[in-house]
């Protein structure tokens, strides 16, 4: 691919890097933290972590980053995103989300819809998101498709894993979804794992999902693929621990606003919840219970869990995620564990690599502050061993209007 | 801004400028005009809850002004600010607090929320902020819709929160009045007016008003959109000029607020999106003699910062939310900052019942990037985003928005910088009164959080 290399000559930051020709290229950081307790001296050679030690000395070619202050972290990894399926979210024709007159549901690939040419990646991208699940939204039964994981590099391979995971809607939204209830989505979702376990004759034959459908299930109904499921209500979460046992399913939930409720229980199931750290408000009856250290309490009953920003932006503005992970800690949750809740645990669970500040890794990013502070943004970022431009059309439009441009022309002309 | 002119035809804002809240004392302040029972409807009923004299020593003091005192002392009594500077200050208080350097701010304003109007849960029977029912509808108040059991004011005074401005939603050309709120637990919204406050009336541009109305009759388009407001301009000057005249008319509650805007007691919040709509709306402002205090969203306000401080005209809007319709596509994380280096008055606001939780860190974010692009901001002059700017947008900059002598003591001591993600408000003070405390777990609680398991 190649890199649209631009820099503002108004943005002289003094620690900004260039990805430019040279070559070897080779960074040197002094002092960087990758810890809230540990800093070190890096050197990263040719996109990759090369060495790192307590002392060492710049290498002559070395781009230094010496403006302190650094940090290094493994890429950012968003779970449960719909980046590059809409670009305008009040625009149809922009809106790869939604199906609702289809007639297939979980064989729906949402990877058909990827655009990873979307100015929205660039702008995930630069915030530090190097990663994230990708999929729709359920919207003609409890079932929204067959998600995916890209990196967030813009490029035309960017997926890295297809039919990663298959998404089911439960609570009040997935009873309506399914007809009207509750009861009635658990028995759509019961008949559609029965559908991808049976045999079927003639394309309509199932109970609830047609054969294609039910195929494309088959994985996941067999716990052979992760199955998301999208509830917050305590005892939604509990009906969910029953279902996983019942059927063998691989669950990972997401939603999980009254999870501190029923801690205990999670964790004795070893459940993995997805959950928005800053939802505490009732915003319906499903989420009377929320509260902000859910985190907090759920670390504290050993429960394993992500963040996803669930109540601000699941496509735009899914650059945040480190802003929720930094009010975790604000409300009690360790920094250690809430960088871990937006990069290597749900990483982990989908079974990508987001990278490390480890020697060795080939994915991190280096921040120009602690990652989880509002007031940080990234300086270099590198996935799979490449350097990512830290342009986008939004700085692009910075640019244009700066204030402080020396450019006095006409703005089109900029 | 700071001139508060009295006009018959608002109200509640006459009788509590007059200083009183008691039914009796209306005359004086109705000048003669209009009857009685008009100049009462909805009046403030708002009292400040009791405080005790408060002396804050040894903080970091954010001003709100552009000041900042980097160890400072504030002495609150009578719920005024009674005296504040570096090092220690003269006065007696009941109540002493040892910073122990942590900061000190103004409380936050919100110029833009819907708390009350949309509230928790978001059940149909809670969407009170839009009357979809025309494109021009300035005879609501958004106050009529306002529910005080929200449990949005309390997370909202959780981060700092004293003052909010409720608007309707931008759904109509003309939405209706909004009311400046204080954020304090109450039975009825009456209890929680601002007192003086003057009102605001709420419009919007471009996309939302032509999408609701393209096939229920119009407007349906952004053309549709400037007619619609010229004709009822058009309308409000002739209803105007009678009221001038003192004829005896039939009253109107639209044009009650159309005519107030004309005399420049009405507030324009206006909704607005798109630099070359916004230079739209000020010719029409400037067709009928009458100004637009705030644009609202103004997501392209960075493209005009020079023609809106030319217009004295604020510009309220996001660290970074974009893309939901195509008149959003444009926004940059530098907003803020870059209106505020064109010479405009610019302001963080929330739209949000999430977003107005922790609006010290969308403008720490905002003020970041904009430095980070070359700016050079401080902290101090960014704060002014906060609380002195809302405050000029809402006409209530000579009672609240910074700490100096004889404003009301709206204050936050928060945990450390609120610059920070860790920050948290240790205590929030409304008119000298601790209304959240976290070290005692004072915190108020709305009716619908009893018997339901969430937050404490």
């Amino acid at each position: 691919m190649i890199k649209r290399i631009l820099f503002s000559s108004i943005i002289a930051a003094a620690i900004s890097v260039s990805a430019s020709a040279q070559e070897p290229s080779v960074v040197f950081l002094d002092n960087v933290s990758v810890s809230p307790d540990q800093t070190v001296d890096m050197i990263i050679r040719n996109g990759k972590i090369q060495r790192i030690a307590a002392e060492l000395q710049a290498p002559a070619t070395a781009r230094a980053m010496t403006g302190g202050g650094q940090w290094v972290t493994s890429g950012m990894f968003a779970p449960l995103t719909s980046l590059g399926l809409v670009e305008i979210g009040a625009e149809d024709s922009t809106d790869d989300r939604r199906a609702k007159d289809a007639k297939t549901s979980v064989s729906d690939m949402a990877s058909d819809g990827f655009n990873p040419q979307s100015p929205i990646i660039d702008n995930t991208r630069v915030s530090g998101v190097t990663h994230a699940g990708i999929i729709g939204s359920a919207s003609q039964n409890i079932f929204a498709g067959t998600g995916f994981i890209a990196n967030m590099s813009g490029d035309f391979d960017s997926v890295e894993k297809d039919g990663a995971f298959i998404y089911v809607q439960l609570g009040s939204r997935g009873g309506k979804l399914a007809g009207g209830s509750r009861p009635a989505a658990i028995s759509q979702l019961k008949n559609a794992l029965s559908d991808a376990k049976t045999r079927m004759s003639s394309p309509d034959d199932g109970d609830a999902l047609s054969r294609r459908d039910a195929a494309a299930l088959s994985k996941a109904a067999r716990g052979q693929m992760p199955m998301v499921i999208g509830a917050n209500r305590a005892s939604d979460l509990l009906r969910i621990i029953e279902l996983r046992d019942e059927f063998g399913l691989d669950v990972i939930i997401a939603g999980g606003a009254d999870a501190w409720m029923v801690a205990d229980e999670l964790k004795a199931a070893k459940m993995r919840l997805i959950i928005d750290p800053i939802a505490n408000l009732p915003g319906s009856f499903d989420t009377v219970g929320a509260r902000i250290d859910n985190p907090k309490l759920l670390a504290e009953a050993g429960v394993d869990f992500a963040f996803m920003s669930f109540s601000e932006s699941t496509s735009h503005n899914v650059r945040i995620l480190n802003q929720h992970a930094g009010n975790a800690v604000a409300n009690g949750l360790s920094w250690e564990r809430a960088l871990a809740a937006v990069t290597t645990t749900p990483a982990k669970w989908f079974g990508v690599d987001v990278g490390s500040a480890d020697q060795g890794a080939d994915t991190f990013v280096v921040w120009d502050g602690d990652p989880l502070q509002v007031t940080s943004a990234p300086v270099m970022i590198v996935i799979n061993g490449e350097e990512q431009p830290l342009i986008s059309r939004q700085r692009e439009l910075r640019d244009r209007y700066n204030p402080k441009r020396e450019d006095t022309r006409a703005h089109k002309y900029r | 801004m700071k001139s508060i002119k009295l006009l018959a035809l608002t109200s509640a804002f006459v009788l509590a400028l007059a200083g009183c809240n008691e039914t009796g004392d209306d005359k004086k302040a109705a000048d003669g005009e209009g009857d009685a029972d008009k100049k009462l409807a909805f009046a403030s009923t708002y009292a400040a809850f009791p405080s005790k004299s408060t002396l804050i020593t040894n903080a970091y003091i954010i001003q709100g002004n552009g000041e900042a005192i980097e160890n400072g002392s504030v002495l609150v009594v009578d719920g005024k600010i009674s005296a504040i500077g570096a090092g220690t200050v003269e006065g007696e208080a009941d109540t002493k607090i040892n910073a122990n350097g942590r900061y000190v701010t103004p409380g936050i304003i919100d110029i833009h929320s819907h708390l009350g109007d949309y509230p928790s849960p978001s059940v149909n029977a809670h969407n009170d902020g839009n009357e979809i029912t025309g494109p021009v509808t300035a005879e609501v108040f958004a106050e009529h819709g306002v529910w005080p059991q929200d449990p949005g004011f309390d997370e909202a005074l959780a981060g700092g929160i004293t003052t909010l401005h409720i608007l309707p939603g931008s759904a109509n050309l003309f939405g209706g009045r909004g009311v400046t709120l204080r954020n304090v637990p109450s039975r009825s919204v009456q209890g929680m007016k601002f007192p003086g406050a003057p009102y605001t009336l709420k419009m919007a541009c471009g996309e939302n008003p032509k999408r609701v109305y393209g096939q229920k009759g119009g407007p349906g388009s952004r053309m549709g959109n400037v007619a619609g407001y010229r004709k009822q301009w058009i309308a409000a000057q002739a209803y105007k000029k009678k009221l001038d005249a003192g004829d005896d008319i039939k009253r109107d509650l639209r044009m009650e607020t159309l005519a107030g805007v004309l005399s420049g007691d009405i507030l324009v919040q206006m909704h607005c999106y798109r630099a070359d709509e916004m230079v739209q709306l000020l010719d029409v402002a400037k067709e009928f003699d009458y100004k637009i205090t705030t644009f609202h969203h103004a997501i392209e306000a960075y493209k005009i910062g020079d023609v809106l401080a030319e217009h004295g005209t604020c510009a309220a809007m996001w660290a970074d939310w974009y893309g939901f319709k195509m008149e959003a596509y444009d926004t940059i994380q530098e907003n803020v900052p870059f209106v505020h280096a064109q010479g405009a008055c610019a302001m963080i606001h929330s739209d949000s019942d999430m977003g107005i939780q922790r609006l010290n860190q969308e403008v720490a974010k905002t003020w970041a990037n904009g430095n980070r692009a070359g700016l050079d901001i401080s902290e101090a002059e960014a704060w002014k985003w906060l609380t002195l700017n809302p405050a000029k947008g809402l006409g209530i900059d000579e009672e609240t928005g910074s700490l100096e002598v004889g404003k009301r003591a709206d204050l936050v001591l928060w945990s450390e910088n609120p610059f920070s993600s860790y920050a948290v408000a240790d205590q929030v003070y409304i008119d000298g009164a601790l209304m959240l405390d976290r070290a005692s777990g004072l915190k108020p609680r709305s009716d619908f959080r009893l018997g339901h398991p969430g937050a404490k």
